[in-house]
């Protein structure tokens, strides 16, 4: 098979001039000017750095106090790092963390490799929460707005006893005016105070709210089923997984145990690879790792999905079928849609019963789920690959009914009190609904939150919430395991946790929310030895024995007539758009729109950061009238207009528009605000996922800030190489592998180049790493947890489109194959620590080194910033500080620092270390017990943190590690090896494993 | 002051003539002036060496270490397993003191401290630049006495910055360490010296051999 060629963008494609320069350019246009315009400026500026720099020669520095405690914890070492387990839950499915601590500060979030959902991997947002903790924006204060006045600070005893008389006023018509609104919440302490609630007020209603539900997973499972059973994957035991429109690697709440399950068996250990098939409108990281991905618009996905039924009942693969079902099946052989992959598909999943997997994503209506239910019983999957467990909560009414019935309620002025426990619904809600303006009419509004946000504005008592590292509680996972939210600070500011508001309300008095959570496991472990089992449970993170049990439902027969139904699903009428919602990648559902690392992490597919964009197929865009990415457009959905920047995303189906919600905040804080467009704006209550559109060009163009273009590797200058495709990426299905090993590394031919200087001697240890491209699915996991590793700033959009971001470690996207239905490929691209460094050829302070243990070293306090280093560095990878971005920080905000990490300073070159002091600290452990360095003891952040263990780093010279198993792989190759730069940095080709005839 | 019309010349008075030698002498002596100026005066054993900034309570190492002989480690108990020598907490001082001159009006702020919880706030003397990272349990467990860089502190009232510690001072004894090595067991022993007849030099080979001490010269040592 010939090499598909690469591309990064249309730009790149089309060979656009304006792109050419950009590559051929050591920095971006504009990038190495002074802000300063006129030489005479800068004079100015020079004569005065003089005077001050002699200023300050004649001062020593300033002197430093040493604060030891007045009584030391027992076995606490002053300085030293101590990792505390702890739970997070988001949408009501938790994660587990281990969240390191430095001298009484949270530094650094990591996956917890003992819980079940995260298995020592963590989410980019995630890890971004400890500096949500740090964020000066979080509310310091309980805030009391009467009427309309202006908001006025109380105190928190003030508002306790308020809410006291306030509850115990209620208490006469048992509560039946008041409403809790929550956040999906997985907590047994909230389960445990919410039956003393129901108690004392059985006239109160509690609603729960997920803009980003995943409710209609639970109406499919009961069409099928006849309850709403959780769903989980077991894809560590599948070989063929059929995505529709689920993003179960990355968009999931079991999303880091999938990527882990499907990496372990994609990696071809014995020469078997499993097989991912996608059907989705819009690029999710799933679809960018599928084998097939075929792009069709969302409302085509079920009839996708019933055509691969259809052909599957014709052959006789789905035993038992009714009749019924037989014929709803028969409905969608007539659709008029079809695509020659379906049946390819469909064999795939027949060939390997038992050992298949259909998922379909929240995104799709229930009985599309129902569907799935039914495929993967009649592929003899359930119980094998997919199986059930009761849902924790059946009685609960789905997110939208219970949201709508509560602004009916509103409407209805039967409810004076409303209890708003997180979220942000004034935000999030369904806009139809206008929840704010309702919110804003009830008698009494109170509003807990970590931020004085949209909602809080609406409310009558803002209390600020305590952030999930400063409270006590407990969290169960997506499979059930439970553990516990540990504090590892005392609140920051008199935070009050969900529990123990609700505690408040429920019993009338305040309880530490400690007490909540112990008196709740008390009830659950066993008595005579609780101290013990409690303390085991607070320590691992992880309650043994609490995952749930697994079920075999019988189906049931009603889901025919709802699958039928599904057949009738028509293409958007003409001159009208497929609207799709999806949640932010790195904002999630905009909870995070003020952590300044999220906002400038580029988003996996599009690489835009500080924004979101609709997404459009090139064809639309053309049809439109739209030229340029950043080009404005209004989309009109339910009567309702937004003007949007438009993207023009390869791969995107044609006649759907993708938009990512949880941007365009208002009331975010100093980061967030007013960055993106707000999508909910678009969003109403019966179409919370898909809607029909209007869409027209708009005059204007936004300045789109997308890395996808930076830092290029430059490979237009090696035109003498008949085809550059797949140099930097190379490429491979699993039938190429098969039949040459090597065939990744026979890519490029090799010079034989011999080296100018003598080569260095590694006596002792020589670090190496080795990433797999076969595993990486592009979550970008590891450019957070290098940012939170290594401090690296935040610059903002003005400086991101100018090409000054400053991530140690990208993710490159690159495009591959036919533009109109292109597949994705991932590469992390961080420092390579080449043997033969070009970047230290050229530094004249020799700031830039090689050390004796392989390390391309950067020494800050040596460079000058002549940027020779970045020029000559054939990866970019080199980040120059062209600000004192920390100058202005708070004494907070530097609570988040790594105080194992110098914070570098203006005019200082900074790139990859591999996590030197890591590697420092293991290394002097290591020799002060007088033993070797165990492989794998070494983590550098973003091989710790990676969901697929795709990044592996330790020392070439032993012949026993995996990163030397891994250099030694056929499959391994070097980036730009051909120009002798002998990279220390390699990767793992990446293999593809289409199905026979369909690649 | 005569009016001077437009064509008259200045001329220089007879007694500038004297000064001539002078210009001369600073002519030459100037430069040479600065350049020894910034070089002693710009070196941190100008700058550094006898630091000895007051502390909050009159601690003299002089008689706890020197005259008592409280191993360095009773209150400095991190040094042998963690980056930082921790400064002992308000406890450790009240370990003794609570019997011992109890009342002394000297201690009035440890008291305080011991009561309250409140910290001892103590300055600093030995402060490297924020991007070294210097790690004690490394150079205690190798044989670098505590002498080698805080000088004889057993002998300071008032404790005082000894040595340059400059990052020349640093890789003077990563090159050569044998004259600053000794058995790891007596790091903390201010007045050890060499078995009689054993040339110091001689000695710390042995102990570098014995304990396979490789000091490393990369950057990447003490910067991160």
């Amino acid at each position: 098979m010939p090499p598909v060629e690469l591309w990064r963008s249309l730009d790149d494609l089309a060979g656009d001039p304006t792109l050419r320069e950009l590559v051929s350019r050591e920095f971006p246009a504009h990038a190495d000017e002074m802000l300063a315009s006129s030489r005479r400026d800068f004079l100015k500026l020079m004569g005065a750095s003089v005077a001050l720099a002699g200023m300050t020669a004649c001062r020593r520095w300033p002197s430093e106090l040493i604060v030891p405690f007045a009584h030391r914890p027992e076995g606490y070492v002053p300085g030293s790092t101590l990792q505390y387990a702890t739970s997070l839950d988001v949408g009501g499915a938790a994660t587990g963390l281990l969240v390191t601590s430095y001298d009484g500060r949270p530094i650094k979030i990591e996956g917890n490799p003992s819980h079940p959902q995260s298995l020592g991997a963590t989410d980019p947002c995630a890890q971004a929460t400890v500096l949500q903790l740090y964020d000066p924006d979080r509310s310091q204060g309980v805030v009391q707005r009467e009427g309309s006045g202006e908001p006025a600070p109380r105190t928190v005893e003030a508002f306790t006893t308020w809410a006291r008389t306030h509850f115990a006023s209620l208490d006469a018509s048992k509560g039946a005016g008041l409403r809790v609104l929550a956040e999906p919440s997985s907590s047994l302490a909230l389960l445990a105070i919410r039956e003393r609630f129901a108690r004392r007020f059985p006239g109160a209603v509690w609603v729960e709210w997920d803009p980003l539900s995943r409710d209609a997973a639970r109406e499919g499972a009961t069409l099928a089923f006849g309850r709403p059973l959780r769903t989980h994957l077991a894809l560590e035991r599948a070989d063929v997984i059929a995505a529709f429109d689920a993003d179960l690697l990355f968009d999931d709440p079991a999303a880091l145990a999938n990527a882990r399950a499907w990496a372990r068996r994609r990696r071809a250990p014995d020469d078997v690879m499993n097989r991912l098939w996608a059907v989705e409108a819009g690029y999710s990281l799933t679809g960018g790792s599928a084998d097939h991905r075929i792009a069709v618009p969302s409302v085509l996905v079920p009839v996708v999905l019933g055509r691969v039924a259809a052909v599957l009942a014709r052959a006789g693969a789905l035993p038992g079928l009714p009749p019924e079902t037989r014929a709803a099946l028969e409905r969608f052989s007539s659709h008029s849609f079809d695509d020659p992959r379906i049946a390819a598909l469909a064999r795939d999943l027949a060939g390997a019963p038992g050992r298949s997997a259909v998922v379909v994503g929240p995104r799709q209506p229930a009985a599309a789920h129902a569907l799935a239910h039914l495929l993967n019983h009649g592929l003899a999957n359930a119980g094998v690959t997919v199986w059930y467990s009761e849902d924790p909560e059946p009685a609960r009414p789905s997110h939208r009914e219970a949201i709508a019935r509560l602004a009916g309620d509103l409407n209805a002025g039967v409810v004076d009190t409303v209890v708003v426990l997180g979220g942000n619904p004034a935000y999030d809600a369904p806009r139809d609904l206008d929840l704010a303006g309702k919110l804003s009419h009830v008698k009494t509004a109170i509003r807990l939150g970590l931020y004085d946000d949209e909602t809080s504005e609406v409310c009558d008592w803002h209390v600020p919430q305590a952030h999930y590292l400063e409270s006590w509680g407990d969290a169960r996972g997506w499979d059930g395991t439970a553990g516990i939210v540990q504090p590892l600070i005392r609140p920051l500011y008199d935070g009050m946790s969900a529990i123990e508001l609700i505690a408040l309300v429920a019993d009338g008095k305040t309880t530490p929310g400690y007490d909540l959570v112990r008196a709740t496991w008390q009830a659950r472990l066993p008595s005579p030895d609780f101290e013990r089992a409690w303390r085991r449970i607070v320590h691992d993170g992880v309650a043994e024995g609490t995952r749930f049990v697994a079920v075999a439902p019988e189906l049931s027969p009603g889901a025919a007539a709802p699958i039928a139904a599904l057949a009738d699903a028509e293409l958007p009428r003409a001159g009208t758009y497929e609207l799709t919602f999806s949640r932010s990648a790195s904002l999630h559902d905009g909870r995070y729109a003020n952590l300044g690392w999220l906002a400038e992490l580029p988003d996996p597919v599009t690489k835009l950061t500080w924004d979101n964009a609709a997404l459009l197929h090139p064809e639309d865009a053309k049809a439109l009238g739209v030229k340029r990415n950043g080009d404005r457009v209004a989309i009109e959905a339910d009567g309702r207009e937004l003007t949007v920047p438009a993207f023009l995303l390869p791969g995107q189906a044609k006649g759907s528009i993708g938009l990512d919600l949880g941007w365009g905040r208002r009331r975010a804080g100093r980061v967030g605000d007013a960055v993106g467009v707000d999508a909910y704006a678009l969003r109403s209550s019966d179409s919370l996922w898909r809607a029909e559109a209007r869409v027209a060009r708009r005059p204007g163009t936004d300045a789109l800030a997308s890395t996808q273009d930076h830092h290029i590797v430059d490979t237009l200058g090696k035109r003498e190489q008949a085809i550059r495709a797949e140099e930097l990426v190379r490429t491979g299905t699993l039938e190429e592998f098969l039949e040459n090993r090597a065939f990744a590394r026979e890519r490029v031919e090799i010079p034989p180049d011999a080296p100018l200087w003598t080569p260095h001697a590694y006596p002792g240890h020589k670090w190496g790493l080795a990433i797999d491209l076969t595993a990486c699915t592009g979550c970008h996991a590891c450019t957070i947890a290098c940012q939170a590793e290594n401090n690296i700033p935040v610059v903002g959009p003005a400086e991101v489109r100018r090409g000054r971001e400053m991530h140690w470690i990208r993710v490159d996207r690159y495009f591959a194959g036919d533009p109109a239905a292109p597949r994705l490929a991932f590469q992390p691209m961080a420092c390579h620590h080449c043997e033969t460094a070009p970047c230290e050829q050229v530094c004249p302070v020799a700031a830039t080194v090689h050390d004796h243990e392989g390390l391309n070293v950067m020494v800050y306090n040596r460079c000058v910033g002549t940027r020779y280093c970045s020029n000559n560095c054939p990866y970019k990878v080199r980040r120059f500080n062209w600000f004192n971005n920390h100058k202005h920080a708070t004494a907070v905000e530097m609570m988040v620092m790594n105080p194992e990490v110098t914070v570098r300073s203006r005019g200082v070159m900074e790139k990859c270390t591999y996590c030197l002091q890591r590697i420092e600290a293991v290394k002097i452990a290591a020799k002060n017990e007088a033993r070797a360095i165990r492989d794998g003891e070494i983590v550098p952040a973003c091989a710790q943190v990676c969901p697929t263990e795709a990044i592996v780093f330790g020392d070439l010279n032993d012949p026993e590690s995996r990163v030397r198993a891994a250099h030694d792989d056929p499959r391994c190759y070097g980036v730009l090896e051909e120009v002798n730069t002998k990279p220390r940095t390699r990767y793992l080709a990446r293999l593809t494993n289409p199905a026979r005839g369909e690649a | 002051m005569t009016q001077q019309g437009p064509n008259t010349v200045f001329v220089f008075p007879a007694w500038v003539d004297e000064l001539k030698p002078f210009i001369a002498a600073a002519g030459v002596g100037l430069p040479i002036y600065l350049v020894a100026l910034v070089w002693y005066g710009g070196s941190p054993a100008t700058t550094d060496v006898g630091y000895a900034p007051q502390q909050p309570v009159a601690y003299s190492h002089a008689l706890h270490a020197g005259e008592l002989g409280i191993d360095c480690r009773y209150c400095h108990n991190t040094v042998e397993v963690a980056a930082h020598a921790a400064v002992p907490p308000t406890q450790t001082c009240m370990n003794c003191h609570t019997n011992i001159r109890g009342t002394s009006p000297k201690l009035a702020a440890v008291r305080e401290s011991s009561a309250t919880g409140m910290p001892i706030p103590w300055v600093r003397v030995h402060d490297l630049p924020d991007y070294v990272y210097f790690n004690h349990s490394a150079h205690v467990r190798r044989g670098v006495g505590c002498v080698e860089c805080h000088g004889r502190i057993d002998a300071m009232d008032v404790v005082y910055q000894a040595k340059k510690l400059s990052m020349g001072w640093c890789l003077d004894c990563h090159r050569n360490p044998d004259a600053h090595l000794r058995p790891p067991e007596a790091a903390t022993q201010m007045d050890w010296e060499p078995p009689k007849g054993v040339d110091r030099t001689a000695f710390g080979k042995t102990i570098r051999e014995r304990l396979k001490l490789a000091p490393s010269e990369d950057c990447s040592t003490c910067h991160r």
